[in-house]
């Protein structure tokens, strides 16, 4: 008689055992899957009585990863068995839960009750699942929306770590040609300074503008969730990391235009950045014809001294300035809140974490 | 009576529901989300079940979602009632 074995076990591994990993490799390597141990948080195996590794499963934060079942075991349970046990946990701990995958595959996960977001063809579509959606988002994105009078309704999205005379220019721009400004935040906290500063800063540094909205960028605005690269070194552009600025862009003018009425976004010339000069170029095809206009404003630069090449100001050199114990020379990079900020005592831990660390973001 | 934390229960295997149930603030009323293979078979009787056994505990401002793959009324039944409890803290979390 032929019965089904389906009695499976399940088990999480020890990330910290070379046998464990190695097992999981392995299996994901026969499905042609590289498996990096040090981008996830947790890995589970599910195996059978006989031993044979039936599939596996991991996370990393809200982000479920390299889920992969055997050939031979697709049509039983495994999967749901595995995409339950990981939702399950996370969701003790999140309101929410995501899964990028092959767009061919992502069926597999809306079988189950996992709802589309976006997809950037041919690598990623990303799915959600959780008590709360990007609806709840979009719920919040009502409440601050403006009744507007014409159309020129401006869209900025900042990281500001730390916010500069780059960012306050551009946002003053948008203010003087624009109706309404949304300004989104990165809410994302992997920047060397954490949102709560940089939102204050913001806040304080556009408050002469009357007709500016600061809007968290929640989940869905370059988060870890919607466009991991940003947050990683810049030097390297990959086709991955294109994808993920398409699949960011296409969930803003997809779920956060409508919702405000945006017809413009602006941006500043990128310089200096792989990542974000990739990132314009993703808004510069996804947008205009979604009706968005893209608005490329030319960086700001303080005084000509180094001859031909203008001192743009930029971010990422006043954390190298930090970094360097030389913050007297991007002073005036800096508005005056956050001038003060980093000459205060409040900023110390900032200093610190500055000088441990290399991220570019 | 209140549910007290998020809770969930069920699985996403075939013939089974999942349930989430998140408290909401009091006067927020019911609001179920009920995503189904069937839903156009039978999505009337689940809400009706549903519905009964929220008046049975008198749970009046709570959010459920739930994404069923064809389950039976007693594993319907079964699922939520285990979300409920969990959620009011009446049975200890697994």
């Amino acid at each position: 008689m032929n019965f089904e074995d389906t009695d499976f076990r399940q088990e999480t591994i020890d990330l910290g055992n070379p046998f464990d990993v190695k097992l999981v490799k392995d299996f994901l390597a026969s499905l042609d899957l590289v498996f990096d141990p040090s981008e996830v948080e947790s890995t589970m195996i599910v195996y059978n009585l006989k031993g044979d590794l039936v599939g596996t499963g991991s996370h990393q934060g809200r982000i479920l990863k390299y889920i992969a079942v055997a050939t031979e075991y697709r049509d039983t349970t495994a999967f749901a068995l595995i995409v339950t046990n990981l939702t399950g946990k996370l969701l003790k701990i999140h309101k929410h839960t995501f899964v990028f995958t092959r767009p061919e595959n992502a069926v597999r996960f809306a079988g189950l009750g996992y709802t589309r977001i976006a997809t950037a063809e041919p690598l990623f579509t990303v799915l959600e699942f959780g008590f709360e959606s990007i609806r709840t988002y979009q719920a919040y994105l009502k409440t601050l929306a403006v009744p507007t009078h014409n159309n020129t309704v401006a869209a900025i999205v900042v990281n500001c770590n730390p916010f500069t005379n780059g960012h306050k220019y551009l946002i003053e721009n948008a203010a003087a040609m624009n109706e309404v400004v949304y300004l989104f935040v990165v809410e994302e906290d992997r920047s060397a300074f954490p949102f709560s500063v940089r939102w204050k800063l913001i806040e304080a540094g556009t408050r002469h503008l009357k007709n500016v909205v600061m809007v968290k960028g929640g989940m869905y605005v370059v988060s870890g969730a919607t466009f991991p690269s940003y947050f990683l070194k810049c030097e390297e552009v990959s086709t991955v990391m294109q994808k993920q600025a398409e699949l960011d862009v296409t969930i803003f003018a997809d779920y956060i235009v409508p919702v405000l009425g945006i017809t413009r976004r602006y941006v500043g010339t990128e310089v200096y950045c792989a990542v974000t000069r990739e990132y314009n170029q993703a808004m510069k095809k996804i947008l205009p014809p979604k009706g968005v206009e893209v608005i490329e404003l030319e960086r700001k630069a303080v005084g000509s001294n180094t001859g031909l090449n203008p001192n743009y100001i930029s971010a990422s050199k006043v954390r190298q300035a930090i970094r360097e114990d030389r913050l007297e020379d991007v002073l005036d990079f800096l508005p005056e809140v956050t001038r003060d900020f980093l000459l205060s005592d409040e900023s110390a831990a900032i200093h610190a974490k500055i000088k441990q660390e290399s991220s570019r973001h | 009576m209140t549910p007290k934390t998020a809770a969930q229960a069920g699985t996403f295997e075939s013939s089974d529901v999942l349930f989430l149930i998140e408290p909401l603030p009091e006067k927020s009323g019911r609001k179920i989300e009920l995503f189904s293979t069937v839903l156009h078979q039978y999505g009337e009787s689940f809400n009706k079940i549903v519905t009964e056994m929220l008046d049975d505990y008198a749970l009046t401002d709570i959010h459920i979602i739930a994404r069923d793959k064809g389950a039976l009324e007693p594993t319907i039944k079964a699922r939520l009632e285990t979300a409920i409890n969990r959620s009011l803290q009446n049975i200890q979390q697994v």
